[in-house]
């Protein structure tokens, strides 16, 4: 296969992560969508690594990956932490911070 | 039709419908699960790519570690949260996110469409990939390139997990 269907894979994996932080309410399947749009970037990285014939894109791969458990880590603390003082997370109603 | 070629297109078609299953359920469990049926396929395209330990890390990681933080904090908030769905704050917002979504696929696609050459250009130097893993194999040509150019990021994402960790720490403290 080109490299060319990869990166296509890639972008509508992307926009899939794109279009689910911009149409849904729960944090956490925003969250989803943010890792579903790493994940799409990681499979470019991959690809590319394969077609250029280095071991570089893998190598960031792995950085993205821990990047991505160390975020999710914090993510769900904080959601946890707001769920525990206010006993919604509809992130319409999390406006408190508004002017 | 190669076989190569028939697996892309399964696995292509089988992540995008993956993919779609995780931003359309309602059920924050079924999007979880969704998800991590989305790593697999993707962790399968890392294997045609001939990144074998990418692949087995991605479902360590990703299925096993990750997916495990998000489904305990779904099924200990999930309980109150299905019927918020249903009601609309703003009600063309999903409108606008479906055609936002479609001008971002497009933009990218005509980049890539107008942009890139389509074949590998090999690099056949003698630290190539390629020869390291006919040397070597996989995964040993990962860790070497790991421990001796990237031994550095390597120490500074150690650091990176005890800050999560930490803030995890003071997150998840009891206030009272």
């Amino acid at each position: 296969m080109p490299l060319s269907a990869y990166l296509i894979m890639s972008a509508v994996l992307f926009t899939i992560g794109v279009i689910g932080v911009l149409i849904r309410r729960n944090p956490l399947i925003i969250f989803m969508s943010i890792e579903l749009m790493l994940n799409a970037v990681n499979l470019s990285f991959v690809a590319l690594s394969h077609f250029l014939n280095t071991v570089d894109g893998q190598m960031l791969v792995f950085l993205v990956l821990t990047v991505a458990a160390a975020e999710v880590v914090v993510g769900l603390a904080l959601i946890v932490s707001i769920f525990r003082s206010r006993h919604n997370i509809d992130v319409d109603e999390m406006n408190i911070l508004r002017g | 039709m190669t076989f190569e070629t028939i697996s892309f297109i399964v696995l292509a078609v089988a992540s995008t419908a993956t993919a779609i299953g995780v931003i359309a359920f309602k059920n924050a469990v079924h999007s979880a699960l969704s998800l991590i049926l989305t790593f697999l396929f993707l962790a399968l395209f890392y294997l045609q790519l001939q990144a074998m330990f990418i692949a087995i890390v991605q479902i360590l990681i990703y299925a096993g570690a990750i997916m495990v933080l998000f489904l305990f904090v779904v099924t200990m908030l999930a309980s109150d949260q299905n019927e918020a769905e249903l009601e609309d704050h703003i009600p063309w917002q999903r409108a606008v996110g479906g055609i936002l979504g479609l001008v971002l696929v497009a933009a990218l696609s005509y980049l890539l469409f107008t942009g890139t050459t389509a074949h590998p250009t090999a690099v056949n130097t003698a630290e190539s990939l390629s020869s390291a893993v006919a040397r070597y194999g996989n995964t040993e040509a990962f860790g070497l390139a790991l421990f001796h150019g990237y031994l550095f990021p390597f120490e500074v994402t150690s650091l990176l997990i005890i800050v999560a960790l930490l803030g995890a720490l003071v997150f998840g403290r009891r206030t009272t």
